[in-house]
């Protein structure tokens, strides 16, 4: 892996120094001193980590109805069927037209902003939690009715296990599709965050700042990914190992 | 239990025909049969799980069942598949699975048991909630011979010990013999009791 990060950097420097137009290629070495000068300013980190309550923020609530409207979707036929062609729509509705519309309802705010993020994620979200809710075992469910089991723990132990791939998956594939879509609402319409930066340096032609911060940006995601979802996934898997 | 059922059946085809069935408390059944001539329907009607039949079902307390398959929470331990669905405390839960003879297995998880013990998990779970009523389907099918037995030994001891009715689907008249239980057999089309 370090072998093909490096060969990517070296078949970077050397374009760049074929190109030699450091304005609009420029080299990893050029990209590096503005991500160095920019943390030093304070501002790569107030930008990132604004960028990154918003996209925590758009997570939590894009999951908390995906995940509810897939279970809803995967057990009711009749809600499914009601339902579907909504989502069909809200699956293939551009994520710039979305933004824009919430921008012009809601306002150039932070709500409209979120709720941009999360009506973009939803669909997807749904999508994947109502496969999972479709293939739960339907004798676990005959157990947990003859045990009399409370909706609450039956949600708990014997539904939410069941969906935990399902759900670890949407997460995945939701957190990367957030952050790409916050960072175009930060564009179209705050002052603020990566995005903002983004428009910013856009408008400047400064394109090694561009860089910088989508660089800094992936290296968040990649720690997230790597200390709290791997991590997760590993807790939430251990009842798969054999017996000694 | 009082079990009056006067017909079920599968998208117009009638399964099953009178069935009139009244368990006294500690009374032990056992429904013999062909495979596919409805002790299993019969079984899922009597336990709640089936509502769409003509008839009646009525019972005082509470009816457990030990399934075809153990059907235990491959994500819970051992002891939380006892705890969790009967909802008693982990002494008890620890107390029936020392009964069972899977003492000190607490901790590990269905994948981590031989089928014997997560049949006999099974068993321990179904009789935590002090039931009125056990319904069994077909325990013991699919165990070797040496297996099979030691189940009907446990099973019987835990019947003696309590006061529990038994419902107990079979395809083996020495298994009911061996439960002590009265046999019927489930038989014609659509299928009714016989003595």
């Amino acid at each position: 892996m370090v072998l093909s990060l490096a060969a990517f950097l070296g078949l970077w420097a050397v374009v760049a120094a074929i190109v030699a137009e450091p304005a609009t290629m420029p080299g990893p070495l050029r990209v590096w001193t503005v991500l160095v000068d920019e943390a030093a300013s304070g501002r790569l980190l107030t930008n990132t980590g604004i960028t990154l309550l918003r996209v925590v923020a758009a997570f939590v609530v894009a999951m908390g109805i995906g995940v509810a409207l897939g279970l809803v979707l995967g057990r009711s036929g009749r809600t499914d069927r009601w339902l579907n062609p909504w989502l069909v729509i809200l699956v293939n509705m551009p994520a710039l037209v979305v933004t824009v519309l919430c921008y012009i309802w809601i306002g150039l705010n932070e709500v409209a902003a979120v709720a941009a993020v999360v009506i973009n994620k939803v669909p997807l979200v749904t999508v994947m939690v109502r496969e999972g809710s479709r293939a739960l075992r339907p004798d676990l469910d005959d157990m947990a009715l003859i045990f009399r089991m409370p909706t609450g723990a039956r949600l708990r132990h014997v539904v939410l296990p069941q969906m935990a791939p399902y759900i670890a998956g949407a997460a995945r594939a939701g957190l990367s599709l957030i952050w790409k879509i916050v960072l175009v609402v930060e564009f179209l319409g705050r002052s603020s965050g990566v995005g903002f930066q983004i428009h910013l340096n856009f408008s400047m032609f400064r394109v090694a700042h561009i860089l910088a911060y989508a660089f800094a940006f992936i290296l968040v995601m990649l720690v997230i990914e790597y200390l709290i979802l791997r991590p997760l996934e590993r807790h939430a898997g251990r009842w798969r190992q054999d017996g000694h | 239990m009082d079990i009056d059922i006067r017909a079920k059946s599968f998208a117009g085809r009638p399964v099953l025909g009178p069935v009139r069935l009244t368990l006294a408390q500690g009374q032990r059944v056992a429904i013999l049969g062909p495979s596919g001539i409805g002790k299993t329907t019969l079984l899922r009607i009597v336990a709640g799980l089936d509502a769409d039949f003509d008839g009646t079902v009525s019972e005082e307390g509470r009816t457990t069942v030990v399934f075809q398959e153990p059907t235990l929470l491959p994500w819970r331990t051992a002891l939380e598949n006892i705890t969790l669905p009967a909802g008693v405390t982990p002494e008890v839960a620890r107390g029936l699975m020392a009964e069972v003879g899977l003492g000190g297995k607490d901790a590990l998880y269905p994948r981590q048991l031989s089928l014997g013990q997560q049949r006999r998990l099974a068993l321990a779970r179904a009789f935590a909630p002090s039931p009125t009523t056990l319904l069994m389907d077909e325990p013991f099918a699919s165990l070797d011979a040496g297996t099979a037995g030691r189940m009907l030994d446990l099973t019987a001891a835990l019947l003696d010990r309590s006061e529990v009715s038994l419902i107990f689907v079979t395809h083996d008249p020495a298994e009911a013999t061996r439960l002590k239980a009265r046999a019927l057999t489930l038989s014609g089309s659509p299928a009714t009791l016989n003595a």
